[in-house]
C-alpha cells in the first residue's frame, strides 16, 4: 500500500490565482486524512491535484515512491469519490461497480465475484440490478464507494462525499465511511467543509485557510492546542469565544473589557512566553464548555477565575445548555471560519458582537436577563498574539 | 424522455384527495378554476380547430370520396376506398415513397453523425464557441427555397460552381441535376449542408447537460476517450439524439422545398417525394381525392414510424429515471 506526499504542491491557474500555496502533507498507510476548511481555500483543488484531474503548478506529487506529477489519472492507482456521486446513470449498480474491472477486460466471473464482495461490505446486495435513479441518495453514496473499493487502490480520494445526504443520513454514514475504510486499511485524502465531520472521521486533520495549510494533527490536539486563531475559531462548535484582551504588569491578569482575569503562576509555567506579551494587547480563547458555572464541578482549592456576562439568550438541547451571554470585552471573529458556520453545519451559533456562549450542564439554573458568574480554569485558556493570530503556546 | 410528448394539463382541478376540504368550497373552487381554464383555452381550440384540425378532417374526408370540384367549390360524393387503392397501384406513388424513406434514412444518418461529431468538437472549444456556433447556424437559419436556389446555381450545369470545379481538376462535367443519381445525392448533399448544424446544435445542448463529474470518474476508471464515448457519452446522449432523429424524420419526411425548387420532381420522377407528388397529383392533375390520399397516408406513415421508434428506443433507454 502506498502512501501519499505532496510536497510543496502549489496550484495557479492561468489567471494568476493561486489556489494552494506550497501544501506539504504526508498520507501514512491506512490512514484517513481529512482535509478541512471554508469554500475556497483549496481543498478540492488540492484533493483534485492528487486525483490527477488538475495539474500541478509546482512542487512533487509521490504515490507511493513515485512522482505522479504527470501520470494521468488512470495510472496513479486511486480511486475516487466524487461529491456527486458521479454514478453512470445508464448503468446497473452492478455494472457501475464493475466498469473499471470492465474496462481492466477482467474475466466476467471474477468481476462478478468482486462486485458481489463489494455490494455486501456496503449492504448493496439487492439493489444490484437497479439503475442509479431508482436509488436513495444514500444508496447511491454507497454505490460511489463500492466503485472505489472494487478496484482495490492503494489511494482513496472523497471529495465531500457526504455533503449531499440529509443531516440524519451524514452521521450514519460518516460512521459508515469511516468504518470500511478501517476495514480496508487504504490510505484516504477526505475532503470536507464539515469540521464535526474532520473531528469524527479523520485520524489526522489538515486545516486549510486561502491556499495555506495552517496546521495538521490529529483532532483533539486541533481542537486542545489550535496553532492559531483561524483554527481556533474553525474546529469546535459552538466555536471558541474569542475575546480582546491585554495583559496586565508582568502577565499576572489579563482584562477583559473591564474585568479583570487572574492569570495564576502555574500558567507561567507551562506557558512562560506569556511573560513576554506582559503590557500588551493579546486575544483570549475560551472554549464553550470552559465556562464554568454553578453546578459544574469546580475543584476545592482551585486557581480559578470568575467571569460575568449578562445572559440574553438559553437555548437548552437536552443534554446541555447553550448560554449566549454579553460582556463589555470587544469579540474577535476568527476571519473565515465564520463562513464555514454560515454553511449550516455548525449547530448553535447565534453568536454576534460582544456575545460569548457557554456550554453547561443541563439543571442549571440560568435565566435571560439575569447576570451569570462563570469560573475559568486558567489551564484552559488560550491566548494568541494580537498581531499575527499566532498562538502563544510556550 | 418524458419530455416527449408530455403536455402541461389544462389548469388544475383541486382534486387533491390527500387534503380533505369542506365539500361546499371545493366544489365552488373547482368550477371557478374549470370556468377560468376554458375560458383561457378557448382561443387557442377555436384557431387550432379552425386552421389545424379542420384542414387535416377535410383533407381525410376528401381521401375517402368522390370529390367533384365545380364552380361553387367542393363536393365530396360518398365513401370509397378507391383513392388509397388507386396510390398502392400507381408506380409513381410506390416510387415516391421509396425514394423518400430512403432520402430520410440517408439524410438523417449522415446529419445526426456529423451533426455528433461537429457538437463534440464544439464542446471541447474554450475559445470562439459562440463565434462558431453563430457561424454554424447560418445555413440552418436560411430560408430552404432560397438555399435551394443557391445550390441551383452551384449545381448549374452550364455556369455551375461546381460543374468548373469538376472540370478544372479533370473528372468531366458531371449533370449533376439532370440525372437521376447525381440529382438524388446532390439534393441529399444539399439538405444534410443545411441541417446538419440544427442536429449539431442539439446534440450540443445535450452534451453540456451532462456533468463533468462523469468524465472524471470515467477517466479514473481507466477508460480511454474512445471508451468513453461509447461507454458513457454515446448511452446518455441517446435521448438527445433520439429527439435530433425525431424532429428530422418528421422534417426529412415531408420534403418539398428542394426538389420543387431544384428538379421539380426529375429528372423523370426519380427526385419526386411524397410530397411533392401530392402536390403535383392535387394542384397540377386537379385530382383532389388521390392528391388527398397522397397527403394522409404520408401523415400516416410518419405517424407510425415515429411511434415505432419511440417504442424500440423507450424499450431500450428503460427507465434510467431521473
Amino acid at each position: 500500500m502506498a502512501p501519499i506526499t505532496i510536497d510543496k504542491v502549489t496550484k495557479v491557474y492561468p489567471n494568476g490565482f493561486e489556489a494552494v500555496h506550497e501544501l506539504e502533507l504526508e498520507v501514512a498507510d491506512g490512514e484517513f486524512m481529512v482535509l478541512v476548511g471554508p469554500s475556497g481555500c483549496g481543498k478540492t483543488t488540492a484533493l483534485r491535484m492528487v486525483a490527477g484531474l488538475e495539474d500541478i503548478s509546482g512542487g512533487t506529487l509521490r504515490i507511493g515512491e513515485r512522482v505522479v506529477n504527470d501520470v494521468s489519472s488512470k495510472d496513479r492507482d486511486i480511486a475516487m469519490v466524487f461529491q456527486n456521486y458521479a454514478l453512470y446513470p445508464h448503468m446497473t449498480v452492478a455494472e457501475n461497480i464493475g466498469f473499471a474491472l470492465k474496462l481492466r477486460k477482467l474475466p466476467k466471473a471474477e468481476i462478478k465475484k468482486k462486485v458481489e464482495d463489494a455490494a455486501s461490505i456496503l449492504g448493496l446486495t439487492e439493489w444490484l440490478d437497479r439503475k442509479p435513479g431508482q436509488l436513495s441518495g444514500g444508496q447511491r453514496q454507497r454505490v460511489a464507494m463500492g466503485r472505489a473499493i472494487v478496484r482495490e487502490p492503494s489511494v482513496f480520494l472523497m471529495d465531500e462525499p457526504l455533503s449531499n445526504l440529509d443531516a440524519k443520513l451524514r452521521v450514519q454514514m460518516r460512521a459508515e465511511v469511516a468504518r470500511i475504510q478501517r476495514r480496508l486499511g487504504v490510505a484516504t485524502l477526505y475532503v470536507t467543509h464539515d469540521q464535526v465531520e474532520a473531528m469524527t472521521m479523520g485520524d489526522r486533520v489538515a486545516v486549510m485557510r486561502a491556499g495555506v495549510l495552517q496546521q495538521c494533527d490529529n483532532p483533539q490536539v486541533l481542537y486542545d492546542h489550535p496553532s492559531n486563531l483561524f483554527v481556533a475559531g474553525f474546529m469546535g462548535s459552538p466555536a471558541m469565544n474569542l475575546f480582546e484582551a491585554s495583559l496586565g504588569e508582568s502577565a499576572s491578569s489579563a482584562l477583559v473589557g473591564s474585568q479583570r482575569v487572574a492569570l495564576p503562576e502555574s500558567l507561567h509555567t507551562t506557558r512562560p512566553a506569556l511573560r513576554s506579551y506582559a503590557n500588551r494587547p493579546v486575544i483570549l480563547g475560551i472554549r464553550p464548555e470552559d465556562l464554568l458555572v454553578e453546578g459544574d464541578s469546580i475543584p476545592t482549592g482551585s486557581d480559578y477565575s470568575p467571569l460575568e456576562g449578562d445572559i440574553e439568550l438559553v437555548e437548552a438541547l437536552g443534554s446541555e445548555l447553550l448560554v449566549h451571554f454579553t460582556t463589555d470585552a470587544h469579540r474577535v471573529e476568527a476571519e473565515g471560519a465564520r463562513e464555514a458556520d454560515a454553511e449550516g453545519l455548525n449547530a448553535g451559533s447565534l453568536t454576534q458582537g460582544g456575545e460569548g456562549v457557554a456550554r453547561v450542564e443541563p439543571r442549571a439554573q440560568l435565566l435571560a436577563g439575569r447576570r451569570v458568574r462563570f469560573m475559568l480554569n486558567p489551564a484552559r485558556l488560550h491566548f494568541f498574539d494580537a498581531t499575527n493570530g499566532k498562538a502563544i503556546t510556550s | 424522455m418524458a419530455t416527449l410528448g408530455v403536455v402541461p394539463s389544462v389548469p388544475a382541478t383541486g382534486g387533491d384527495a390527500a387534503t380533505p376540504r369542506p365539500a361546499g368550497e371545493h366544489d365552488v373552487n373547482r368550477k371557478r378554476l374549470a370556468r377560468l381554464g376554458w375560458s383561457f383555452s378557448t382561443p387557442a381550440f377555436l384557431v387550432i380547430g379552425a386552421f389545424t384540425i379542420f384542414p387535416i378532417g377535410f383533407s381525410v374526408a376528401m381521401s375517402l370520396s368522390h370529390v367533384n370540384v365545380s364552380g361553387s367549390g367542393f363536393s365530396l360524393n360518398g365513401f370509397t376506398g378507391s383513392n388509397y387503392s388507386t396510390l398502392v397501384h400507381a408506380p409513381q406513388w410506390r416510387y415516391a415513397l421509396g425514394f423518400t424513406v430512403v432520402y430520410t434514412i440517408v439524410t438523417v444518418l449522415v446529419e445526426v453523425i456529423l451533426g455528433t461529431c461537429i457538437a463534440l468538437v464544439l464542446e471541447r472549444l474554450t475559445k470562439g464557441r459562440g463565434l462558431m456556433m453563430a457561424l454554424l447556424l447560418v445555413p440552418w437559419s436560411m430560408i430552404t427555397v432560397i438555399s435551394a436556389e443557391l445550390w441551383g446555381y452551384i449545381y448549374d450545369a452550364s455556369y455551375g460552381v461546381l460543374d468548373q470545379i469538376f472540370h478544372a481538376v479533370g473528372l468531366g462535367q458531371p449533370i449533376f441535376l439532370g440525372t437521376p443519381t447525381p440529382a438524388i445525392v446532390a439534393m441529399m448533399v444539399a439538405d444534410i449542408w443545411k441541417t446538419t448544424p440544427f442536429v449539431a446544435i442539439i446534440v450540443l445542448a445535450g452534451l453540456v447537460m451532462l456533468p463533468e463529474e462523469l468524465y472524471e470518474a470515467s477517466e479514473m476508471d481507466g477508460a480511454s476517450g474512445w471508451t468513453t464515448f461509447w461507454r458513457v457519452t454515446f448511452p446518455l446522449l441517446r435521448p438527445t439524439i433520439a429527439l435530433a432523429v425525431l424532429f428530422r424524420v418528421l422534417q426529412a419526411f415531408g420534403l418539398f422545398d428542394l426538389p420543387f425548387v431544384l428538379t421539380q420532381g426529375g429528372p423523370g420522377y426519380s427526385t419526386t417525394s411524397l410530397a411533392v407528388l401530392g402536390y403535383q397529383v392535387m394542384f397540377q392533375d386537379l385530382n383532389f381525392g388521390p392528391g388527398a390520399a397522397v397527403a394522409t397516408s404520408t401523415a400516416v406513415l410518419v405517424l407510425i414510424g415515429c411511434l415505432l421508434f419511440l417504442k424500440v428506443f423507450r424499450a431500450q433507454v428503460g427507465e434510467e429515471g431521473s
